[in-house]
């Protein structure tokens, strides 16, 4: 893909590693996502148009200031277990900044259910799903899933970013409902969200041996700087067969 | 005594049996270990009864009382046309309060502990396979339809801007 853009400058948009995601690569390099709705923006984000054959095709910034996910990307995360046609539960969808990229990247044929208990938030939730119909808003409180199970299916990935301290529990929880076996969960955990005394270290790792006991394996961990600051993301595979246990069906 | 299980949809109320078996750790484990698998899935739970929102507005009601834990009108109908011979029946939920007011006012016997929530994950995972008519756009479809209705409703009383917390 290559292509103009305005004022001479030349940008190339090509493909991330991970599916569904891009880099736009011009002056300065950027994150980007394929614009579900071209023409439309989320947050006054900056948007790339460049010519693909006969096709104008769009693209919008992603800044890693701004979102957790986008800073997980750059920083390097291994997966993220969403792409083009994934199911994603999102937890703490706050006004749907990053839940509009994350639609950009499931597409068409994937599905982003978008929990969000604040009202204020909500409403902007609400109108970024009014444009992009992969997005189903769910006001409601994610530390009562049975108050919206019969909104959500089944799905591949669950994504939470709700900075409080049973944050653990409430993935847990929601897990048990609507995440599939050998689904994955990416969490971004806050340190003094949990404990604003302890240090960060001794906090993700008291997380990470909570989702542990909940069937919830973690498998990757990395720290969100240069971005955010006592911040970690981690990743991990739900129900997965525990090691070098052989399968007792035959 | 037969068992069976209410699962509660976008698209309406389905009730579904479960195959006896004499010891109810059976049954947990044949169903946990064939719980991604429709085929083998099937052998274990049937579909009983589907009974669909009549509209939108109908489904909001309904979702609201769910997500209350209140036994709503239309679902104590529909059990109660559902399992005639009521006294020897007992359900699997999802919700100890409307599981409460099902076993209060239908007296049928009510559960939502051990093995429903896996059966009820199974159930997630395969439900536009046993409705006739459903499959997975028209159930997304449904899903996003009442996910905004409930959604809105939940904030537009809210004028001034101000979240409620609710602890």
């Amino acid at each position: 893909t290559g292509g103009g853009f305005r004022g001479g400058i030349k940008v190339y948009v090509e493909p991330h590693r991970l599916s569904g995601v891009f880099i736009a690569r011009g002056k300065e390099d950027a994150l980007v996502t394929l614009n579900l709705v071209p023409g439309n923006e989320v947050y006054g984000e900056k948007k790339i148009a460049v010519q693909d054959g006969e096709n104008k095709v769009e693209y919008r910034a992603w800044n890693p200031f701004r979102s957790k996910l986008a800073a997980a990307i750059l920083g390097g995360i291994d997966n993220i277990h969403m792409k083009p046609g994934s199911k994603v539960l999102y937890l703490g969808a706050a006004s749907g900044t990053t839940v509009s990229h994350v639609a950009d990247i499931v597409g068409p044929e994937g599905l982003v259910y978008a929990v969000e208990f604040s009202h204020r938030s909500g409403r902007d939730l609400i109108n970024v799903a009014k444009k992009r119909t992969n997005i189903i808003p769910i006001i409601e409180d994610a530390r009562h899933p049975h108050k919206y199970r019969m909104l959500v299916g089944m799905v591949d990935t669950i994504f939470a970013d709700v900075a409080q301290p049973d944050q653990a529990r409430i993935v847990a929880i929601n897990a048990h409902h609507f995440l599939k076996n050998l689904g994955h969960f990416v969490i971004s955990i806050k340190a003094n969200c949990i404990d604003s005394t302890a240090q960060p270290e001794a906090v993700f790792a008291g997380e990470v041996k909570k989702l542990r006991s909940e069937q919830l394996k973690p498998e990757e961990q990395l720290t969100l700087e240069p971005y955010e600051r006592d911040h970690a993301v981690v990743v991990g595979t739900y129900r997965a067969p525990a090691k070098g246990k052989k399968d007792e069906d035959e | 005594m037969a068992m069976y299980v209410l699962f509660e949809h976008a698209s309406g109320f389905g009730l579904f049996s479960v195959k006896e078996f004499e010891e109810i750790s059976m049954l947990q484990s044949q169903v946990e270990k064939n719980v991604t698998e429709f085929g083998k899935f099937a052998g274990l739970i049937k579909l009983h009864a589907f009974s669909p929102f009549k509209s939108g507005a109908n489904a909001l009601d309904n979702m609201n009382c769910i997500s209350e834990g209140l036994l709503h009108d239309d679902l104590k109908l529909f059990l109660d046309t559902n399992l005639s011979e009521r006294r020897e029946n007992n359900i699997r939920g999802r919700d100890s309060k409307i599981g409460a007011a099902i076993q209060e006012e239908l007296g049928i016997t009510c559960q939502t502990s051990g093995v429903a929530s896996e059966i009820i994950r199974g159930l997630r995972y395969h439900f536009p396979r046993f409705v006739k008519g459903l499959s997975d756009q028209s159930q997304s479809k449904a899903q996003l339809g009442l996910g905004h209705s409930y959604s809105r409703a939940k904030v537009k009383f809210n004028v001034h801007r101000v979240d409620n917390m609710i602890i």
